[in-house]
């Protein structure tokens, strides 16, 4: 049990007054962005990245465990009041949650997403915990052709199998590509594509690409919509959120069951929490209809709630163990956490926890404490938070446009940085208005450079043989599980085609 | 990310029926997708082809641009010719993620059927009663743009509190705050505080232009 001494380590140097405050600070940002619709973590840890960056990393990881989880939290609130997802991750939980909400639950719809959230977090933390260093263990047989399978496992699973049109997203695949090639090419030390700028020696700042695409192109398309759609009317509640025993007893069953599905996914690079919330709430279905269940779809059942919720925070919480072990990104917001680690100068993966073990058991003793903080704060304040949505859009998005622009100068203070964001900024409106996935775009950004040296790598050792890509079964087995992902998600595609014609 | 904005897609930008349908252009402006991705693609070929190359190394810093030139130029020429074939219609049925997420596929996973998209389908806000030229609201887009592109002009000559100030006030504005001198003072008050909370407190340099000048 070495590793309950370590998490041990990590709860005492996260346990400081001041490192408390850092956890309390992330948790009230990050549920705020949770419960703003349109906005998001990966988005508050970009923002955040620049401006902190004279802070200790300890301090600022402690921070971001808050904004993580935070971000899960609050994302439900919109969904139930409002009947609008803010959150693709909350979609799930809106058909339950809103009906709820319109029978006059809404307090109890949200005491189940808040505790739901922290049961499927805390499991799955406890998890990567205990399996961390088997993880690690997995990683060190990885060599270049290994990482290369994975990374081309994660680009296509996430532009191609889980996206809407593959097209689509095999283009926003590629835009990322390119973003990423820009700058000094380390092996070789040839600059590509720098048009012979000194500042972008150093590549575009991934930075500068996160705010210019999920800030700036959220503003924009906000802006190309805001006159021409209707708001929609909102359930009021009043109180603290609460939930009585025998409904805590109702819901028990169903987060765990959330939780089951949520737990693999972390694993895999699927884009995050939809798949599993998905799942969570299609077999709750089933569930109801079996035992005629007569409050699912009609005036929403507090198990179809209960099991997206915990899924989509357990699935958050494997996702961390496979960032920090494997050094793989599952989603947009692991993604921008493994840039965050580059910002301070680690790379997650196998070595991270011998090289900054301390730091490492520091940011997952703080996830524990930072779930505590949130069901502390999300419960009695439910209400309080639910106001968040009725400040004015005109004066969030204003504040969201300044702030990106410090957000983005604060990185070095350069002009030219904010140019790059203006561009980025109307690509992603573009992507917006096409319905071009977003998703892939980061993790090609975040991936690509990896990509592209293991392959160069593989390349070299074997002298240019491709055979040494498919030579080990790790990497045969990469490629077969991608390729049937792919022919499933074919069939289904066509499938659904033929069903719509006739 | 919310499937709001595309339910109502429905609604507002169809033409009138009747006309205009036959239009080449309608419901293909998505061409400019295709335009910017083979502007990129062909940016980087030139770069490609031009590239000084440093080192000995195979395969060189020349191989992976190549293999990212073909994705793209495959990805541009087939979307052509899939907005050629198949316009964008407007589609009523439920969409998770805003095309981040297959519909199919949520529709399989979850059990979906009729009941989960009527959810979405009897929102109060199902048609406006106007209907617009272009989908888009171009004169807001352009506000905002015109906005940031301004205040990255502006921001070295006049400072972080005065530009900040203004950006806060135009991008206010133009989302429909009708309170245009009280913005004025929320803009100031917002951009000072950021310039107190992080040029002093995280040590930021903000530029100070103007004011710094005159203090």
């Amino acid at each position: 049990m070495e590793q309950l001494e370590l998490l041990m380590g990590g709860f005492a140097s996260a346990l400081t007054p001041i490192n408390l405050l850092w956890v309390l600070i992330g948790a009230l940002l990050g549920t705020a962005v949770g419960v703003v619709p349109g906005l998001g973590s990966a988005m508050a840890v970009a923002l955040l990245l620049p401006v902190t960056f004279s802070l200790e990393p300890t301090a600022a990881f402690i921070m971001f465990a808050g904004v993580y989880f935070g971000g899960l939290f609050g994302d439900s609130t919109s969904g139930i009041l409002l009947n609008t997802p803010g959150h693709s991750s909350a979609i799930a939980s809106t058909f339950e949650g809103h009906r709820m909400a319109k029978s006059g639950q809404a307090a109890k719809a949200l005491a189940t997403c808040a505790i739901g959230a922290f049961i499927g977090g805390l499991i799955a933390t406890t998890l990567v915990v205990f399996f961390a260093p088997t993880l690690v263990k997995m990683a060190t047989v990885f060599g270049p052709a290994e990482y290369f399978a994975l990374a081309v496992f994660a680009f296509l699973a996430i532009s191609a199998v889980v996206s809407e049109s593959v097209i689509r997203g095999v283009a926003a695949l590629g835009i990322g590509l390119a973003l990423a090639l820009v700058g000094i090419d380390g092996p070789s030390g040839t600059a590509r594509f720098t048009l012979g700028t000194p500042q972008l020696f150093d590549g575009i700042s991934v930075i500068v690409i996160t705010v210019g695409l999920l800030a700036l192109g959220e503003v924009f398309h906000i802006a190309s919509r805001i006159h021409r759609d209707p708001a929609a009317t909102r359930i009021h509640t009043k109180g603290r959120a609460r939930l009585g025993l025998a409904d805590f007893r109702t819901a028990l069953p169903a987060w765990l069951r959330g939780t089951a599905f949520g737990v693999p996914f972390g694993l895999i690079p699927a884009g995050g929490a939809e798949v599993p919330t998905f799942l969570a709430y299609g077999t709750e279905k089933q569930l109801a209809k079996r035992r005629n269940d007569p409050e699912f779809g009609t005036t929403g059942s507090i198990r179809g709630l209960a099991a997206p919720e915990a899924a989509a925070n357990a699935t958050a919480g494997t996702a961390m163990g496979a960032l920090l072990a494997l050094g793989l990104p599952v989603s947009a917001t692991a993604a921008i956490m493994l840039a965050a680690f580059q910002q301070y100068g680690m790379q997650p993966g196998p070595l991270l926890f011998q090289r900054s073990g301390d730091l490492v058991w520091a940011l997952l003793a703080s996830l524990f404490i930072g779930l505590v903080i949130l069901v502390m704060i999300n419960i009695p304040f439910a209400s309080v938070w639910a106001k968040l949505l009725s400040i004015p859009k005109h004066y969030l998005y204003a504040g969201i446009t300044v702030f990106s622009m410090l957000g983005v100068y604060a990185v070095s203070s350069a002009i030219l940085d904010l140019w790059l964001l203006i561009a980025i900024g109307l690509i992603g409106f573009l992507m917006r208005r096409y319905n071009i996935p977003l998703a892939p775009v980061l993790i090609a950004v975040i991936l690509g450079p990896m990509a592209e040296t293991e392959l160069r790598r593989a390349l070299a050792v074997s002298e240019g043989d491709l055979g040494i890509l498919v030579d080990s079964p790790i990497t045969i087995t990469l490629y077969l599980v991608l390729a049937a992902a792919l022919a499933l998600s074919a069939v289904q595609h066509l499938r659904h085609r033929a069903n719509r014609k006739a | 990310m919310s499937i709001t904005q595309h339910q109502s897609e429905a609604g507002s930008s169809v033409e009138p029926q009747g006309k205009a349908m036959s239009r080449f252009g309608t419901g293909r402006s998505e061409f400019v997708v295709v335009a910017v991705l083979y502007a990129v693609a062909i940016f980087l070929t030139i770069g490609t082809a031009t590239m000084n190359v440093q080192g000995k190394s195979a395969p060189g810093p020349q191989f992976f641009p190549v293999l990212v030139c073909i994705v793209l130029y495959l990805a541009a020429t087939l979307l052509a010719i899939h907005i050629l074939r198949t316009p964008n219609v407007p589609d009523n049925s439920i969409h998770p993620g805003h095309g981040q997420f297959s519909a199919d596929m949520l529709h399989d996973l979850g059990h979906l059927g009729k009941e989960e998209d009527a959810a979405y389908e009897d929102a109060p806000s199902q048609t406006p009663g106007k209907t617009w030229k272009t989908y888009s609201d171009w004169r807001t887009v352009g506000l905002l743009v015109g906005g940031v592109v301004a205040f990255v002009l502006l921001l070295e000559p006049l400072g972080w509190i005065i530009s900040a100030a203004a950006l806060f006030w135009l991008v206010a504005y133009a989302l429909g705050s009708r309170r245009p001198i009280f913005d004025i003072g929320v803009g100031l008050l917002f951009s000072s505080i950021i310039q107190l909370a992080f040029g002093a407190a995280l040590g930021l340099s903000l530029p100070s232009g103007l004011v710094g000048g005159i203090l």
